[in-house]
């Protein structure tokens, strides 16, 4: 198994249908430890933005010379990219999820409160777990138009490095945008 | 293609920008397809609608919501200042601790005295001088005192980065909760170092200290020879850190500083900030009292967990905890590993501590503090008392009292003694204990038990209720006997109705609601069926009751993955403890998930030893004629899995319930021999969880000859992993594409047939969706799309339910 990442997305430039699935596991694991260590550096109210971590990221994973020249290649980065933005989504839909069944509470659910834990008034995951089934089901419909949101929503790419990625026009991937943010703010809307 | 034209049709609109514009468009470009109109007009009110979550990258805040990000993350909180760092005079070596205020450091002294001390260093978020200085005024009452069960301060500082640092005698010893289960002390053990502890805190007061923030691990247990000596750590920082933070400006951080609650008085939790006196120390104790008797706080942290911070402020000024004796004899029913370790005999103990002990810890943890004992000597009093066997000052409260909270809990009274009259009618060799242990109300069972023994011995008028509540758990009896028959009858809203009617009318009674469960798995109501079984677990349903294989797997469908890991750990250790090896449906459900529980290695040589043991038999027994399982039908097998479900879908029986009338004794089921294919099955996931993915992928070989097995749906989405991970990509595909159409044609089958039929178990059936899932993921990137069958499959079982709804 291969484990270097940039010559995983050498084989996924090179054609190889295996090798973006052994892309995603590594990305997963770097995005979990890097922003477990960001979050414990952060003083309260801060937050972490998901894009300055995927780059951090793809700064690690790739080692900076490589990244260097890699920089302006969004061709083999979008790989990396579109791999992230899947871990995010996991990440963090594990995590609401997680937090859902402790609120849920029931008395199986016994979690550890820390002698060292803050209590914290637990704040609304429903929104990102009603998000992540409509994208579910858009996938369903339109994979292209999830891979999209994904990429926008949870690495926060702009439209145009998100064009760049997917390798199509801005103005197709702002149009495929205004219909996705609809389609699944409708969606939803319909499901609440 | 539908959607395609809704995007086209919705962009075009978009450039239009005029409302008239836009809507003699719409009229030309969806003429005569009203519903397409709809849906466009639908998207077109989406677009503007305001507050869109896409607007804005998910971001993550830093650290309320990141609090249980980062334990999901499973990480520690970093060192600020490590081993090394010099610190003043004194020189970090390694850390012992971390709390809710900071790290805690072994540390050389240098000067004026070599020595080694403890350095906690705070954490930030807090005005370092102002924390200083506070320390500084107590500085002199701190100095004062010398007992030898409390820690000495010596110091306090700031570090180069800023932060707040304090420096204390250096005590190696375990927090007293831990020391007490650790050495397994008895009872007396326990309350004479409670008794101690009480005379440091008394010498503390006396000198004008007050801790704040007495807790087990700030109750430090050490050996010297052979005697436990505590020793309380802290005192005089929690008052230098607290003080600043009764401010409504630093309200967030006060959350985020606040450490536990568990110990903290109703005056502490109220948060004035000017009114802690020594009496909140008293209340502190008891709670450790509480803890030592029963091995759980008053108030569990799991309460406290799934509630806002005001809500465990109402809880702690205003909810009455259980008495310890009664939280004891519920601790026999949980699940809490955490007690169970804790306390080794909780009903014996029960009864030891009931009557004098309840009353001393409720006297500590009066709400009001004038009613709590004026001081620490006086606690360790009565503590001495009970244990020289004299009359102890803390009283019951008067009978007018007792009389009115016997009002609140007459409900829960009348249940318990409808059990008692239900278990002399029917006849049982079960004791009363035992029925009251089976079904117990949870908290109030043991006092509603006293309560219900006393009015059935002095009141002639008890009897009527008995009679009638008798009536009533006979009724729910016979309700769950009709229910059954229902459901082999196929009748799915009248089993429904019968089952809901007998939970209704006996809410203790487990089978009510196992039966419920069972009904609800049917009809693939996964939800629903977690819920209720996750019921009757808290009711105390035996776990090695066969009806209740896979219901891990059923948390785990649902999401609730924190349920699946308690419920398996749980088995698991009890398992352990009886010297066990795991059961294979145990296994099953261990390794099912992706994150294993238990030790997948480990788990795969059980599994391997219970396949050699079962051909060393079958080779012994190969004369006699084989005992099948329920899910061997009867017969040759005809075709494969995929063929037959082609056509009418098979009637699947219940594995919980092989004969008419009921579920099938334990050791019927172990007669009963497991097709190989399943051991093979389960062996080669346990395989796949160790890594071992050469020898996953040849059991799944293997089970796929097992012809006595018909239900291997499940193999071929493990077997499309196994290759994928060998980085047989051929291969891989083809296993998945297999799953995929299995998982077809069981949805077809589903979705042609009558409603509640599963043409497999429904265990395998979860097994297929969970590990397809997971199987997607890996080979795809991408979670498997939801079926728009399953979700009707699903509606359909939920009409069932609601028709059985309005029946009555």
């Amino acid at each position: 198994m291969d484990d270097d990442v940039t010559q995983i997305l050498q084989a996924i430039d090179d054609g190889d249908p295996q090798a973006a699935s052994r892309l995603l596991p590594l990305v997963y694991d770097e995005l979990r430890r890097l922003a477990a260590r960001k979050m414990s550096q952060e003083s309260p109210g801060h937050t972490l933005q998901p894009t300055a971590l995927v780059h951090e990221a793809f700064l690690r994973l790739i080692g900076n010379e490589v990244a260097d020249q890699a920089a302006e290649q969004w061709d083999s980065r979008g790989h990396f990219f579109a791999a992230a933005a899947e871990a995010m989504r996991r990440i963090l839909i594990e995590n609401a999820r997680r937090r859902k069944s402790v609120k849920r509470g029931g008395n199986l659910a016994k979690n550890e409160l820390q002698d060292g834990d803050a209590l914290l008034d637990p704040d609304d995951q429903d929104t990102l777990l009603a998000l992540d089934e409509a994208l579910t089901r858009l996938a369903a419909l339109d994979d292209d138009l999830a891979r999209l949101v994904q990429l926008r929503y949870f690495t926060g790419l702009t439209i145009d490095q998100t064009a760049k990625v997917l390798n199509v026009s801005p103005r197709t991937a702002k149009r495929n945008w205004a219909y996705a943010r609809a389609w699944l703010r409708r969606e939803m809307e319909d499901t609440e | 293609m539908h959607e395609s034209s809704e995007q086209s049709i919705f962009l075009e609109a978009l450039d239009l920008e005029s409302a008239e514009a836009r809507a003699g468009y719409l009229d030309k470009a969806c003429a005569g397809n009203a519903k397409l109109r709809a849906s466009v007009e639908k998207l077109l009110g989406a677009h503007v609608l305001p507050e869109n979550p896409l607007d804005h990258p998910v971001a993550i805040l830093a650290p309320d919501s990141t609090q249980d990000l980062s334990e999901t993350l499973q990480l520690n909180r970093p060192i600020v200042e490590g081993p090394g760092t010099l610190i003043g005079p004194y020189r970090l070596m390694e850390q012992i601790g971390e709390g809710g205020f900071g790290l805690v450091f072994v540390a050389e002294q240098q000067r004026p005295v070599r020595r080694k001390v403890a350095l906690k260093v705070i954490k930030p978020g807090m005005d370092s001088r102002d924390v200083i200085a506070r320390f500084e005024a107590e500085r002199q009452a701190l100095a004062m005192m010398d007992h030898p069960n409390i820690a000495r301060a010596f110091d306090a500082g700031t570090t180069a980065t800023g932060r707040p640092y304090f420096v204390m005698e250096l005590v190696r010893g375990v927090p007293i909760t831990e020391f007490c289960d650790q050495h397994e002390l008895s009872l007396r053990q326990r309350l004479e170092i409670f008794t101690t502890v009480c005379r440091a805190v008394q010498h503390a007061h006396q000198k004008g200290v007050v801790h704040r923030d007495i807790k087990p691990s700030n109750v430090l247990v050490t050996l010297h020879d052979e005697t436990p000596v505590p020793k309380i750590i802290d005192f005089g920082v929690a008052k230098a850190i607290g003080q600043s933070l009764t401010d409504k400006t630093i309200y967030t951080r006060f959350t985020a500083m606040i450490g536990t609650p568990l110990y903290m008085s109703p005056e502490q939790a109220e948060m004035s900030g000017l009114d802690i006196d020594t009496r909140s120390d008293i209340y502190s104790l008891g709670v450790l009292l509480y803890e030592l008797l029963t091995g759980s706080t008053p108030f569990e942290r799991e309460q406290f967990n799934s509630v806002g911070l005001d809500e465990v402020r109402r809880i702690i000024r205003e909810v009455d905890p259980p008495k310890p004796s009664t939280r004891l004899t519920t601790v026999a029913a949980a699940l809490s590993t955490r007690s169970a370790t804790r306390v080794r005999n909780p009903q014996q103990l029960s009864s030891a501590v009931r009557g004098d002990l309840d009353w001393i810890v409720m006297k500590a943890l009066e709400k009001d503090r004038g009613r709590r004992y004026a001081s620490a000597s006086e606690l360790a009093d009565d503590v001495r008392r009970f244990l020289a066997e004299q009359p102890i000052e803390a009283r019951p409260p008067s009978q007018l009292y007792q009389l009115s909270k016997f009002a609140r809990r007459n409900k829960a009274a009348l249940v318990t003694v409808s059990l008692i009259a239900a278990a002399m009618i029917l006849g049982t060799a079960v004791s009363l204990w035992q029925a009251s242990v089976a079904f117990g109300e949870r908290n109030d069972k043991d006092a509603a038990l006293q309560k219900a023994l006393r009015l059935q011995q002095e009141a002639d008028a008890a009897r009527e209720e008995i009679a009638q509540f008798a009536t009533t758990m006979k009724e729910a009896n016979v309700l769950v006997t009709s229910g059954r028959a229902h459901v082999d009858g196929q009748r799915w809203a009248a089993a429904y109705a019968d089952f809901t009617e007998a939970i209704k009318r006996q809410p203790n009674y487990y089978n009510a609601w196992t039966e419920r469960a069972s009904l609800e798995v049917k009809l693939g109501l996964w939800d629903l069926a977690a819920r209720d079984f996750s019921q009757a677990i808290e009711l105390g349903v035996p776990e090695d009751n066969p009806a209740n294989w896979a219901i891990p797997q059923l948390f785990l469908l649902t999401g609730d993955t924190d349920t699946y890991r308690e419920y398996c750990t749980a088995l698991l250790q009890q398992a352990e403890q009886r010297g066990e090896r795991p059961s294979m449906s145990l296994i099953r459900s261990c390794v099912l998930a992706s994150d294993p529980v238990g030790d997948p290695e480990q788990l795969a040589e059980q599994a391997v030893e219970f396949l050699a043991e079962m051909d060393d038999e079958h080779a012994q027994e190969s004369q006699r004629p084989p005992r099948f399982a329920p899910w061997d039908r009867s017969g040759p097998p005809v075709g494969g899995p995929l063929e037959r479900t082609d056509g009418r879908p098979p009637q699947f029986r219940d594995p919980g319930r092989p004969r008419d009338g009921g579920p099938p004794r334990p050791d019927e089921f172990r007669r009963m021999r497991i097709p190989r294919g399943v051991i093979l099955y389960t062996t080669a996931i346990a395989m796949y969880r160790a890594e071992r993915y050469d020898e996953a992928v040849a059991s799944l070989k293997e089970a796929l000859t097992d012809d006595r097995w018909r239900n291997m749906q499940p193999v071929y989405p493990a077997l499309a992993m196994a290759y994928h991970r060998l980085g047989d990509a051929d291969q891989a595909r083809e296993a998945f594409e297999r799953s995929q159409q299995e998982i077809d044609a069981l949805t077809q089958s589903m979705e042609q047939g009558p409603v509640g039929s599963m043409p497999i178990p429904w265990f395998d059936w979860i097994e297929c969706q969970l590990l397809h899932r997971e199987a997607s993921i890996l080979l795809t990137g991408f979670a498997p799309a939801d079926d728009p069958r399953l979700r009707e499959i699903q509606q359909r079982g939920r009409r069932q339910i609601e028709a059985g709804d309005a029946s009555f």
